[in-house]
């Protein structure tokens, strides 16, 4: 077999095999939009797999013209965009001094930060600390208290130290100053880990909404996600409905809910494609230490 | 160097560090206090101030209790065949994805990899159940279709443990390379290059230039697996797991739901919390100084 | 609550480090008005019956939400080195109830005070309204409200994290609702024994005469401890629990009588699996199992052995809300069976998967199900629509309700409902219990409670009978009034008509027309020999201690013995029991022991 050979069967065995893994990861998905257009007969009764049965727009009608949808939508799309502008400044700053070698004391500083993975003061302080700073039924108590991961922290240091000092230093010769590094060199080489870091933090803000059950209150600021695990956890609890006394009124048809599915997900959905422009290959070409 | 000349030159870079070092005060730090609940008996009207010490006997009851070593060994042991199956899948995934040269394909099936990462898990556990049911679920309609006996994917133990770990890859895997091809795409491409002109064939190549450059990645998300080997999500065991499997599926998140949320015991949930928290900050440091040893640079 | 400096710095402690963050806040940026629909709005401002002129009520709330001014803050943040950000945030506001200022008091007098109310947010809130401002808010806070100078604040708690949040809240004091519900005995006893909750005896008795006698003694027993009335139940009033169906045309089409005993309904599923009348292809089930009590209950109680009080209270274990038969003679001998049916294949290989019954439904709409147990009549409502489906995807069947497991004296001895619904509370630190009593007391007074379950008449509902007929044909508009009516109504569960006979009938009509008599009889089965939940003079600790931990373990034992080999069920049984008791059974058995010693002397 020749050279060319090979790498064609290595190819063809690679597109093979992830053509494969593309379809079990969004058969799924196909399924949960299926069943968003099917009749609620055919889905109660198991037939839907994915193709729609019955078809059926009636759900998305629901959804499109349900006012508080839409309203938590904008809103999450807000927050969603906020948390992460601070998230990534906040950490850009706690990443660079922390990348240097000739950082005194960053020993004790990443120790300091490592503990607060794993030590929380739990629930009930936490809700204390939120409602002290007056931020219950804010933006604020959804955006300050995850403000930095310091997983993603460490994530962004071990990148910034891949970037070669070679390139930093000729800087600091050159007498700029910190910041100017920073961003006229640090940045953009980083490009790709910023776009991952920033996809991360948008993408935890959007699924998240275990802070909006203890802070938020006020319907007009529920997120997105917050109404759809209400929807979802409804159905898990039909049981506590009938033994509640109230199970007469209507609870969510499943292609209801699953047109909420696809509703709340597919915005978010849309972030990674529209990234995908900072992952090009060779953007950093003789830049970075192999 | 002297200090003063140190600082005076440096100082710029401690600036930077006083509003993260802030944020970890106020809203990491300010509420750890919560954390002497584990030593009192915790009474929601008194407060945690107000609530009465009783020293050790919330861990005496704890460590006497056969629930907690059940699921803190069955974490354990997810944890750890997660860390051998789960945590090498979006490496390689990664990486063939990085092979491929069809650019739209590329992009496509990126995208369509990281869908499943969406799905939250009350509704993949309605799934699992569609496909791998041992009465109709799809792959044993299947297997009755050509004549073979049903497979109880999900209710006998060590069956249940394969679909745990399939459904774990199918979930994070396509989320995980994310990292890692941003990791790849900062590699040098001239040693490619240089790695073809050495006539290297594919598998050297990805072996010699590949891997090397996202060692530190691997590296820095290992430690942190490693640091997190005692704590463990709560939805998926929760929702993949199911009565006939509790023997493995139980596991300390499950354990601390009953009686720290059902039951109000807050402080035997402290206590759990704390054990975990120690446990799981020596898993790191341990594995950072390895690191540090074998590749020169860990995390700390 | 309103982004407030004032509040901020009080914190002091860190006072300095925040407001290195927080530079100053400016409001009201944004003007925004709250749509107003009519039907949203049109609630009569005194209930009148028999009115003609019931659009006539006023919308005071709304209109004030329409001018309402959100206010918005803005937050400088000056990042300490040389950039900084500008940002506005959406600080947000409180309770759409702050919006009501005091006007001409009309009926109560003295200082204009809030009442804060914990209500069920189940997240269905129809479009248009939240949870906190709707069509059942709003005559809440002009039939009682404002008439009594309160004004009443409705404070959402997610239904699904309950107690976590009560939890929370119960902690931090001064945030605490003055009204807050569980349906969980245990976060009650909780909250009681760790002394937070008023003792509402005496209010009781100055302030809620029509409530008292709206609960009755019944109900009210179960929120005494040690003779104090820490809360206040709610009255339920459909006390049945279950009832069990069987495909009626597949006995015809076998020539087989309808199952009355155990071992006939037994030979019925053998004749079902054998000779698969629904022409399913071998897919049949029999029997129709999940691992949800509903299913589980009617047949594991009939095989409790007749025993006396003594045993029966001492050794039923009360593990969450539920008691569980577990210890009693018999017990083992019902899951003994469940094992057989197993091993028969006359039940799903996927009982044990099915926690929500999601499969078990699915079974049953697609004809594959013989015969199950439910809660009465449960495939009937058309929020379920089982027996709907059931009948579309196999024309020609034919469910039929039936009540076959008896026990050894020939009873069909079921579990019912405890007379009473959910624990209100008014927490200790509460300075508006008298103001609580008094709603409460206003709901349970002349027809306010009607109203908020059935709205108004001849746009809601039409009487037929003297019963309240929902109209099928009414708008979206006016059904979404009452979407919530189950979570406002605290004081009862259930439709209240007047009397028990009038109860049961309007419980019986919230089905569609052509089943009202297949629903009476699941009604009939449901209670027929039901035996309510026993009550214990103090509350168990061992239960709340270690109940959720026992239950999880208790569903497990039943999965595991059903599906264990027949051989070994009773080794497995021992090790199985053995680690139950070890794990607080043991606990919960001494303590019920000594207590009804205690009660005894």
């Amino acid at each position: 077999m020749t050279e060319k050979q090979a790498n064609r069967l290595f190819d063809l065995t690679n597109v093979v095999l992830i053509t494969l893994a593309v379809i079990v990861c969004i058969a799924p998905f196909i399924h949960i939009i299926a069943i968003s257009l099917s009749s609620s007969r055919a889905i109660m009764s198991g037939e839907v797999t994915l193709l729609p049965i019955e078809v059926t727009w009636e759900a998305y009608k629901r959804v499109f013209t349900d006012a508080s949808m839409l309203r938590s939508l904008g809103f999450t799309m807000y927050l969603t965009v906020i948390t992460t502008i601070l998230s990534m400044i906040m950490t850009i700053l706690a990443a660079y001094p922390l990348a240097k070698s000739s950082l005194r004391w960053k020993s004790l500083i990443m120790f300091f930060i490592v503990i607060t993975m794993f030590f929380s003061g739990g629930m009930i302080p936490e809700y204390l600390l939120v409602r002290d700073l007056g931020l219950i039924n804010t933006t604020w108590s959804l955006v300050l208290p995850n403000l930095i991961s310091p997983f993603f922290l460490i994530i962004l240091i071990t990148f910034f130290k891949g970037i070669p000092d070679s390139l930093e230093e000729a800087a600091d010769v050159d007498g700029s100053s910190h910041f100017r590094t920073l961003f006229s060199i640090v940045l953009p080489l980083s490009a790709p880990v910023m776009a991952t870091l920033s996809l991360f933090y948008a993408v935890n803000r959007w699924n998240g909404f275990q802070d909006t059950l203890m802070y938020i209150t006020n319907p007009n600021l529920y997120p997105l996600q917050l109404k759809l695990y209400q929807i979802v956890s409804n159905a898990q609890a039909s049981d506590l409905l009938r033994s509640e006394g109230v199970g007469m009124f209507e609870i969510m048809p499943e292609g209801l809910k699953a047109a909420s599915v696809i509703f709340a997900t597919v915005p978010i959905l849309l972030v990674y494609p529209w990234l995908q422009r900072y992952f090009v290959n060779g953007t950093m070409v003789g830049a970075v230490k192999g | 160097m002297r200090a003063s000349i140190y600082y005076a030159r440096y100082w710029r870079l401690y600036a930077m560090l006083v509003l993260p070092v802030l944020y970890f005060v106020i809203f990491k730090y300010g509420p750890m206090y919560g954390v002497q609940i584990a030593f009192k008996d915790f009474n929601f009207f008194q407060g945690i101030h107000g609530s009465e010490w009783i020293g050790l006997e919330a861990f005496r009851e704890v460590f006497n209790n056969q629930e907690f070593y059940k699921t803190l060994r069955n974490t354990l042991m997810l944890n750890g065949l997660d860390l051998v199956i789960s945590f090498p899948a979006p490496i390689i995934l990664a990486i063939m994805l990085y092979e491929l040269n069809i650019n739209w394909f590329k992009r496509i099936s990126q995208t369509i990899l990281y869908i499943p990462h969406f799905i939250s898990w009350v509704i993949i556990g309605g799934i699992v159940m569609q496909v791998f049911g041992t009465q109709s679920g799809m792959i044993n309609n299947v297997l009755n279709g050509l004549g073979l006996d049903s497979i109880p994917f999900l209710t006998d133990k060590n069956s249940w443990l394969a679909t745990y770990l399939a459904t774990g890859v199918w979930q994070s895997a396509g989320w995980g390379t994310i990292l890692y091809l941003a990791a790849l795409t900062g590699i040098n491409r001239e040693l490619f290059e240089a790695a073809e002109i050495d006539g290297a064939n594919r598998f050297r190549r990805i072996w010699h230039v590949s891997i090397p450059g996202i060692r530190m990645t691997i590296v820095t998300l290992l430690i942190i697996q490693l640091g997190n080997m005692i704590s463990i999500g709560f939805e998926r065991p929760y929702v993949i797991g199911n009565l006939a499997v509790r023997d493995f599926s139980d596991v300390l998140s499950t354990f601390v739901y009953r009686i720290g949320i059902e039951s109000g015991q807050y402080t035997i949930a402290t206590v759990v919390g704390l054990f975990q928290a120690v446990i799981g900050l020596i898993f790191l440091l341990a594995a950072n100084t390895i690191a540090k040893k074998l590749n020169g640079e860990g995390i700390i | 609550m309103r982004f407030s400096f004032g509040l901020l710095m009080k914190f002091g402690l860190l006072r300095h480090l925040i407001s290195l963050i927080l530079g100053f806040i400016a409001e009201n940026k944004f003007i925004v008005s709250k749509r107003c629909q009519q039907a949203y709005c049109d609630y009569p401002q005194r209930l009148m019956p028999t009115g003609d002129d019931t659009n006539t009520g006023e919308c005071n709330a709304m209109e004030k939400q329409k001018s309402k001014i959100k206010s918005y803050g803005k937050l400088l943040i000056p990042m300490t080195l040389s950039m900084s950000l500008l940002l506005s945030a959406c600080s947000g506001s409180g309770s759409p109830s702050e919006a009501s200022q005091p006007e001409g008091a009309s009926g109560g007098s003295g200082e204009r005070v809030t009442l804060k109310l914990e209500v069920f947010d189940r997240g269905n809130a129809p479009s248009g309204m939240t949870i906190s401002n709707n069509y059942l808010t709003n005559y809440v806070q002009d039939n009682f409200g404002t008439p009594n100078n309160i004004d009443m604040e409705f404070y959402p708690v997610p239904r699904s994290e309950e107690t976590a949040k009560l939890n929370i809240l119960m902690a931090s004091a001064n945030d605490v609702p003055d009204i807050v519900f569980t349906y969980d005995s245990g976060t009650f006893y909780r909250y009681a024994s760790q002394g937070g909750l008023t003792e509402v005896g005496e209010l009781l008795d100055e302030y809620g005469p029509n409530l008292k006698a709206f609960l009755g003694e019944d109900a009210l027993a179960y929120g005494q401890i040690d003779g104090e009335q820490l809360a206040i139940p709610g009255r339920r009033l459909v006390l049945g629990k279950y009832a069990s169906y069987v495909r009626q045309d597949w006995l015809d089409k076998l020539g087989l009588p309808v199952p009355t005993t155990t071992e006939q309904l037994y030979d019925t599923l053998v004749a079902f699996k054998e000779q698969d009348p629904g022409e399913t292809g071998g897919r049949v089930i029999p029997l129709g199992m999940s691992v949800a009590p509903a299913q589980l209950d009617s047949l594991l109680w009939s095989f409790v052995e007749p025993i006396s009080d003594e045993e029966r209270i001492t050794r039923t274990q009360k593990l969450g809300s539920s008691d569980y038969p577990v210890l009693l003679p018999g017990y083992k001998e019902g899951l003994r069976f469940l094992n057989k049916l197993y091993h028969e294949g006359l039940i799903s290989k996927d009982f044990a998967l099915d926690e929500d019954k999601k499969l078990l439904w699915q079974d049953v709409q697609n004809g594959l199900v013989g015969a199950y147990s439910e809660d009465a009549g449960e495939l009937l409502f058309e929020y379920n629509g089982t027996y709907k489906n059931l009948q579309a995807n196999s024309p020609g069947a034919v469910m039929t309700p039936i009540d076959p497991y008896v026990n050894a004296e020939g009873l069909s001895a079921k579990p019912g409902y405890a007379p009473n619904a959910m624990f209100i509370m008014i927490p200790k630190s509460s300075k508006r219990a008298v103001e609580a009593i008094k709603y409460l007391d206003w709901m349970a007074s002349e027809d306010h409670l009607f109203f908020m379950q059935n709205g108004v008449e001849g746009e809601n509902y039409t009487l037929v009978d003297g019963i309240p007929v929902a109209n099928a044909d009414a708008s979206q508009d006016i059904k979404d009034r009452l979407y919530n009516y189950g979570d406002m109504a605290i004081i009862v569960n259930g439709k209240y008509m007047g009397d028990d006979e009038k109860n049961a009938e309007a419980y019986i009509r919230q089905v569609p027309e052509v089943y009202h008599d297949m629903m009476r009889t699941s009604v009939e089965i449901s209670d027929t020999n039901k035996s309510a939940p026993i009550i214990m003079p103090v509350p168990i600790e061992a239960e709340s201690r270690y109940g959720s931990a026992l239950r999880a373990k208790l569903n497990e034992i039943i999965v595991k013995l059903t599906m264990s080999s027949p051989d070994t069920f009773d080794t497995t049984y021992d090790s199985l029991m053995n680690e139950y008791m070890a794990g607080g059974g043991q606990a919960i058995l001494d303590e019920r022991t000594k207590v009804y010693e205690d009660m005894m002397k």
